[in-house]
């Protein structure tokens, strides 16, 4: 998907007609929420308004470094990744594990949160946990992928060197299934996204879920729209970061769809 | 995913069975032993959660808890394909509308839609119809994505080509258009069955508390941990269920993708 996405957005023959449509958006958004909808409800001239302010705002910035401090993907990505080449090269691990990794990547992530809470308390450590919980297994999946998907002749010739078993991870098998390992991060960050949000939603720790939640509740929807447009920066900045560093570090690599 | 296809009948598929069986009974009888020995508020056995399920589901809170999730589920998907597959093909037939539209598409595929879940709350309260927008919304975008990610894959030969033979519009979308799209829209349809669970629960919990998801945090506010984790069991198993029926779709229609 994301490798064509920056080109999409900015091929110049569409320039106009992109602009002309969002402009429409825009306006049918702005005219329904004037004739239909209570004044304290979202409209873009009103959100406009409220971007200034709320980015100053000492607590909204403290609310997007909380929930956007991206610790539990980094821990999700370590030991993802170590699971997902163990399982890629050990056909014991892969079978022992493959249905409980394929199992819980199917669970709606957001089940656990009653659990997690009961365990972490009301407190960042429920969070983190979400976060873990909700992106580890698509990295341990595609990791998996890439390393069971290694080239057969890069291991024989690090065999026949007699490498190491680790050497051979470390050199051969991590990087050649560093495409995988792309896609997967692509799909963990937005899913480790979703998941902060929502437990902040659920335990009212601070963050950008919750200022979100603290805002609309008290009516102030032009403030709490702020926070879902930096979101949606934050989600779209993302794939498109990993579809430059696909382009940029993997340039051999042509496979735009990962699997979700 | 690479199963071993050896030659004879029992014996192989016992090969490959095994494995599958061992480590979910070596998983079981690890929870088995560690629930047993943790304090039960936080962690309670396998044996412990099975009986806590079939009291849940002799009382008849579970089924009836249940449909009423899978109504919500239900509605929320179907009205998710009712729009966004027709949406997707108009908009793959419609290239001057496409090219317009496709980039705010993809902001919203990329963005957290439950970050939308507090303006729903406030401004269509509870009931069931904020919840089925939630499933909706969280259901419909892969199926749009996923069609128009289809439609751009067809090759402007094949239209040339039916138009030269004046093909009709109603031969050209039947002949040309629904099936090159069709192996698309199904990717996207069982994404959508991910997320749309996901918006189910989410619903649950954040909207009016119903179904499955109103019992799981009723349980956890009553700290009956066993219950806790035997509706997480029965959300897990319904999740691997549905994706197991999107996959099977999936590879269905993948047959003729090109």
């Amino acid at each position: 998907m994301t490798a064509s996405l920056a080109n999409r957005l900015t091929g110049p023959s569409t320039v106009l007609s992109r602009t002309l449509t969002g402009f429409a958006i825009l306006a049918t958004w702005e005219a329904v929420v004037r004739a239909f909808a209570p004044p304290y409800v979202a409209k873009p001239s009103t959100v406009a308004l409220a971007i200034p302010r709320v980015i100053v705002d000492p607590a909204f910035i403290e609310a997007t470094r909380v929930t956007l401090t991206a610790e539990g993907l980094a821990i999700a990505l370590v030991f993802g990744t170590i699971i997902g080449l163990i399982m890629g090269r050990s056909v014991i691990a892969e079978r022992s594990l493959r249905h409980y990794v394929n199992g819980f990547y199917a669970v709606p992530m957001i089940v656990v949160l009653p659990l997690l809470s009961l365990w972490f308390g009301y407190s960042g450590a429920a969070r983190l946990a979400t976060i873990v919980f909700a992106a580890i297994f698509s990295i341990i999946i595609n990791v998996a992928d890439g390393a069971r998907s290694v080239p057969r002749d890069y291991l024989e010739v690090a065999n026949s060197f007699r490498s190491g078993r680790l050497r051979t991870m470390i050199d051969i098998v991590l990087p050649s299934s560093m495409p995988y390992f792309l896609a997967g991060l692509r799909l963990a960050a937005g899913r480790a996204l979703i998941a902060a949000v929502v437990a902040e939603f659920f335990t009212a720790i601070g963050g950008l879920g919750y200022y979100i939640l603290y805002h609309s509740r008290t009516f102030r929807h032009d403030e709490a729209f702020v926070g879902v447009l930096l979101l949606a920066g934050f989600g779209v900045g993302f794939e498109l970061l990993v579809a430059w560093s696909t382009r940029r570090f993997l340039p051999w690599y042509r496979r735009d769809e990962a699997t979700e | 995913m690479v199963h071993v296809v050896t030659a004879g009948g029992s014996q192989a598929r016992l090969r490959r069975h095994a494995p599958f069986v061992v480590s979910i009974v070596a998983g079981l009888a690890l929870w088995e032993v560690v629930g047993r020995h943790t304090n039960p508020a936080f962690m309670v056995s396998f044996s412990e959660t099975m009986a806590r399920l079939w009291a849940l589901a002799a009382s008849g809170q579970l089924g009836a808890q249940f449909l009423e999730s899978a109504k919500l589920f239900g509605t929320g998907f179907a009205l998710a394909l009712a729009v966004g597959m027709p949406a997707g093909l108009l908009l793959a037939r419609v290239p001057s509308l496409r090219v317009g539209v496709e980039p705010y598409i993809m902001v919203i595929y990329a963005t957290p839609l439950v970050a939308l879940i507090p303006f729903i709350l406030s401004l269509m309260g509870f009931g069931f119809g904020p919840k089925v927008l939630v499933v909706f919304l969280f259901a419909v975008f892969p199926v749009l994505y996923n069609t128009i990610e289809g439609a751009r894959s067809i090759k402007t030969e094949l239209i040339e080509v039916a138009r030269s033979y004046r093909s009709s519009e109603w031969a050209l979308w039947r002949e040309v258009m629904v099936p090159y799209t069709l192996p698309f829209t199904m990717t996207g349809v069982r994404q959508a069955i991910g997320r749309g669970l996901v918006g189910m629960v989410a619903a649950e919990f954040f909207l009016s508390s119903t179904g499955l998801g109103q019992l799981i945090m009723t349980a956890s506010q009553n700290f009956d941990t066993g219950a806790v984790f035997a509706i997480i069991l029965i959300i897990g198993l319904l999740g691997v269920g549905l994706m197991r029926v999107g996959l099977m779709i999936e590879n269905h229609f993948a047959r003729w993708r090109v």
